[in-house]
């Protein structure tokens, strides 16, 4: 009887929860969540008159989380577990327009569960949130031009290089699994969509829910104690802390969600023929990361809890007045910290060997090899947390194993550039723009590895650790070889999502300006660590003013850089040179779809014979 | 498709771009490091630069190695013609070449490893004639050095907020912090330790230069975190005990003074 029942339902027409459940957008989405955070902060006033001394962090917590639940319900993140939960159930039709068909423009405001639609989405959260970031990096660059400059006061400084350094740690990590290990991974595996379509849309919509607290923090005190937040100083610093620590909780989810879509998706939605062995290499960086990043990401949020628990509820996980230690916090944070740099290094290194094949036209070289060291790095990541803690005076003992482990992951890094030289080797190398930011990804990552060599050996850590010579090091790897994996990946896959190309000329002339730029930067930083200037110093003696005006100058020419991509994606999203579907020659399965891409992506499900890379050998049989 | 169109590659200009660079590396890592880096006054140091004179030394091959061959690609295998190039000759794989640069790599990195943990052994085992004992306290934003040998000598509590040690005496620190975690570091020497509220971190010198250099925190500490910098003074015997005598006799212990 039942089971007619629901057959009957899910052919009918007509739909369920429709009307305000279909209305919901990002606009009602922050109107709900504002609407929570006033909740939350005017409630417990109401209702509390013993307000006691942590009475204000305690009101900042539950207004942050107001809004992140308001703006979940307002965006429509909530409406599926709530149909569910008054037992309607999805009808098809419900699901077409929760993957935005027929909506044109508008499915882009949405929560909208087509992974093409969240891969745009990502990527233009991505340059937001980099945009931000910049902007900070910059304000901070001008505040060093001069050795005791007022340009901002040392409270704002702080404040520009905590949010500094979490905005783009948080932009980083989406920059490259975000946008490609959404909109192209799913294709690749020759999938309809994501293993789970809704998580999809949450896991997006809950980093737009994250940016906002994280931001806000700016603006209601900032805080005091860098992006790694060390305690005792996290329990000191203002009520900035509190929207900082919910934004890291809120950003952790979605990382958790979107962790768990990627392998899900990787592990169970590959087409026929899809065998682990012929995946795309990109498919595999982003299984390889997504599950590392399921990992790592967790720690942050149970440290971030423990800090407010401390800030709020009495606890003492890291006062010492009371039991409790910072360097807690500090293994916990470098838990996550150090595999979180593979988390956004593998995906970069992933879509950059699917632009070393296809611009050399050669097959990759050592399909296995680079796999295995993918997953090598990724094993050796979370056994090396405390070559963060040489300097701290927590358990000196355990210097040596970790300094193995840490140059050990020398090996499987040393396997991607073998990968990469070997894939380039004897190619006719196609000198597009996507190639040349790989060149340039590997002349900055070879300095960027070099450098980490040095300060992973402990006497020589002992002088460098906290100086500007470490901010060069991890600059080269983010700035100099991410950044320009994810800017190569947007000039590869735009063509997919625009149906045109970006153009070369600008393309070349942000390429030349970012390269140079970030030589001089981080070299100039380089000389200023080398020489003793400490990171994080407002002001400095006057013997770092040379290193740190080339550094200033540098950084302009990054920005100006980043500036001339950003208008080359704004003004070839409207007018740019028509690519075709296939305009690179590629044979991975996203290239041989139509673009634009339709809903569902394949009319058939192709059947797959060989892996991708079939470049000057007998063409298999490829759908 | 076109028929693959192979690219040649030639062993000598390609050797000689990588001698070059490799020269060029090995110049600057040996002549440029000392430049670069703060002035030694002491064994850790002494290490420190060393180490990363020998590090680059090892490095300078391999990274010249690798640019080597994006300057080469990109002078004799870059396709000139139009449109889409021709497929080029495939290379699925190289067991040999594969084994070799994994064989290479676990060489240097086991190279790396024992040279690190023997600079590692040779730090941690310093030691010097007539060990003195200073207590390090950091506090926002501000060190004090106190001299538990001037309770001995001189029967009462010295404290300063510069701090003086004898040179080629080894010189012991226990350092602390009163409120947050604040980083000690001493460049010329070396040494680097976190002062950890509630815990007592420990560090061991023999300056072996005397001079004025520079203490600075390098632990972020709050708004006047670039403002947490003092002077540390080597001097002789002679001087260190003529300047302790001088000091005023301390009132109180540092652990009980106000948090700013």
């Amino acid at each position: 009887m039942t089971a007619t029942i629901d057959l009957q339902k899910s052919h009918s027409p007509a739909t369920n929860g429709g009307g305000f459940l279909r209305r919901l957008n990002f606009g009602t989405g922050i109107i709900f969540g504002i609407i929570g955070a006033l909740l939350g902060y005017f409630l417990p006033h109401h209702f509390f008159d013993n307000q006691g001394s942590a009475f204000a962090d305690q009101c900042t917590v539950i207004s942050a989380v107001g809004w992140v639940i308001g703006f979940w319900f307002g965006i429509g993140a909530l409406a599926g577990p709530f149909k569910w939960f008054l037992g309607w159930d999805q009808t098809h039709a419900d699901e077409m327009y929760l993957a935005g068909k027929d909506q044109g423009k508008k499915r882009y405001w949405k929560y909208c569960t087509d992974h093409k639609v969240v891969g745009v989405q990502y990527l233009v959260l991505a340059m937001v949130l980099l945009g931000a970031g910049g902007i900070l990096a910059m304000l901070i660059r001008t505040d060093l031009i001069s050795p005791g400059s007022h340009f901002v006061n040392q409270q704002v400084y702080n404040s520009f290089l905590s949010l500094h350094g979490m905005l783009m740690i948080i932009s980083l990590i989406i920059a490259v699994a975000g946008p490609w290990g959404n909109f192209v991974m799913p294709i690749q595996c020759g999938a309809r969509d994501m293993a789970f379509p809704r998580l999809n849309a949450l896991s997006l919509w809950t980093v737009v829910a994250a940016a906002v607290p994280l931001l806000t923090t700016l603006f209601i005190g900032g805080i005091q104690d860098g992006w790694t937040t060390y305690a005792p100083i996290s329990i000191q610093t203002g009520i900035g802390m509190n929207t900082f620590a919910i934004a890291i909780i809120t950003f952790v989810i979605s990382t958790t969600v979107a962790g768990v879509n990627t392998v899900c998706t990787i592990m169970t939605m590959r087409t026929t023929g899809m065998s682990l062995d012929r995946l795309p290499i990109f498919t595999w960086a982003s299984l390889i990361g997504g599950a590392l990043g399921l990992y790592a990401m967790p720690f942050f949020a149970t440290a971030m809890t423990m800090t407010i628990l401390d800030r709020s509820a009495g606890t003492s996980f890291f006062s010492a007045d009371s039991g409790g230690t910072g360097w807690l916090w500090e293994n916990m944070f470098w838990l996550m910290g150090h595999p979180e740099v593979y988390v956004i290094l593998i995906p970069a290194v992933g879509a950059l060997l699917e632009i070393a094949t296809v611009f050399s036209r050669k097959p990759l070289f050592s399909y296995k090899t680079a796999i295995g060291g993918m997953a090598g790095i990724a094993g050796l990541s979370i056994l090396v947390w405390a070559h963060h803690m040489f300097t701290t005076g927590w358990a000196p003992q355990l210097g040596g194993p970790f300094m193995l482990t840490t140059e050990l992951i020398s090996i499987p890094t040393g396997i991607i550039f073998l990968v990469a030289v070997g894939t380039i080797w004897r190619g006719n190398l196609w000198m597009k723009t996507p190639m040349i930011w790989l060149m340039g990804f590997i002349a900055n990552f070879i300095i960027g590895g070099v450098t980490g060599i040095y300060l992973s050996d402990i006497p020589v850590d002992n002088t460098m650790h906290g100086t500007m010579f470490v901010v060069a090091h991890f600059h080269y790897v983010f700035v100099g070889s991410v950044l320009f994996g994810a800017i190569g990946a947007v000039y590869f896959w735009f063509p997919k999502i625009s149906g045109r190309f970006l153009d070369e000329k600008m393309g070349r002339i942000s390429f030349w300006l970012a390269f140079i730029g970030v030589q001089v930067t981080f070299l100039a930083m380089f000389v200023s660590g080398l020489r003793g200037m400490p990171r994080r110093y407002a002001s400095y003696q006057a013997i770092f003013e040379h290193t740190n005006v080339i550094s200033t100058i540098g950084a302009y020419t990054i920005m100006a850089g980043m500036l001339v991509s950003l208008a080359n994606i704004i003004l070839s999203w409207r007018s740019g040179e028509p690519s075709g579907p296939n305009p690179w020659h590629s044979k991975t399965l996203e290239w041989l779809v139509p673009t634009p891409v339709p809903l569902e992506n394949f009319e058939v499900l192709p059947v797959i014979e060989s892996d991708p890379y079939t470049y000057g050998e007998k063409e298999g049989a490829r759908a | 498709m076109t028929k693959n169109n192979s690219n040649k590659f030639s062993l000598k200009p390609f050797l000689v771009i990588w001698a070059v660079l490799t020269a060029i590396g090995i110049w600057i890592s040996i002549k440029g490091t000392p430049w670069l880096m703060e002035k030694s006054a002491s064994h850790q140091m002494h290490m420190a630069i060393l180490t990363v004179i020998v590090f680059s030394v090892a490095a300078a091959p391999v990274a010249a190695g690798i640019y080597a061959v994006q300057i080469y690609a990109l002078a004799k295998w870059r396709y000139k013609g139009e449109g889409v190039p021709p497929d080029a000759e495939p290379l699925r794989n190289n067991v040999k070449a594969v084994s070799a640069w994994i064989g290479v790599s676990a060489l240097l990195t086991t190279f790396l490893l024992i040279w690190g943990l023997a600079a590692l052994a040779s730090d941690d085992n310093v030691s010097g004639p007539n060990p003195m004992t200073v207590n390090v306290t950091g506090q926002q934003w501000m060190w004090s050095f106190q001299y538990p040998i001037a309770e001995t000598l001189l029967h009462h509590n010295v404290e300063s907020n510069i701090l003086v040690i004898p040179v080629n005496n080894q010189a012991n620190f226990n350092v602390t912090s009163v409120d947050v975690t604040h980083g000690f570091w001493v460049p010329s020497l070396g040494v680097k330790v976190d002062a950890n509220p509630g815990t007592v971190t420990t560090l061991s010198v023999v300056p072996n230069k005397p001079g004025w250099y520079d203490i600075r925190c390098v632990e972020l500490c709050g708004l006047n975190h670039s403002a947490m910098i003092t002077k540390a003074h080597v001097v002789s015997d002679k001087e260190f005990l003529t300047w302790l005598k001088e000091q005023p006799a301390s009132p109180a212990a540092i652990t009980t003074s106000v948090k700013n």
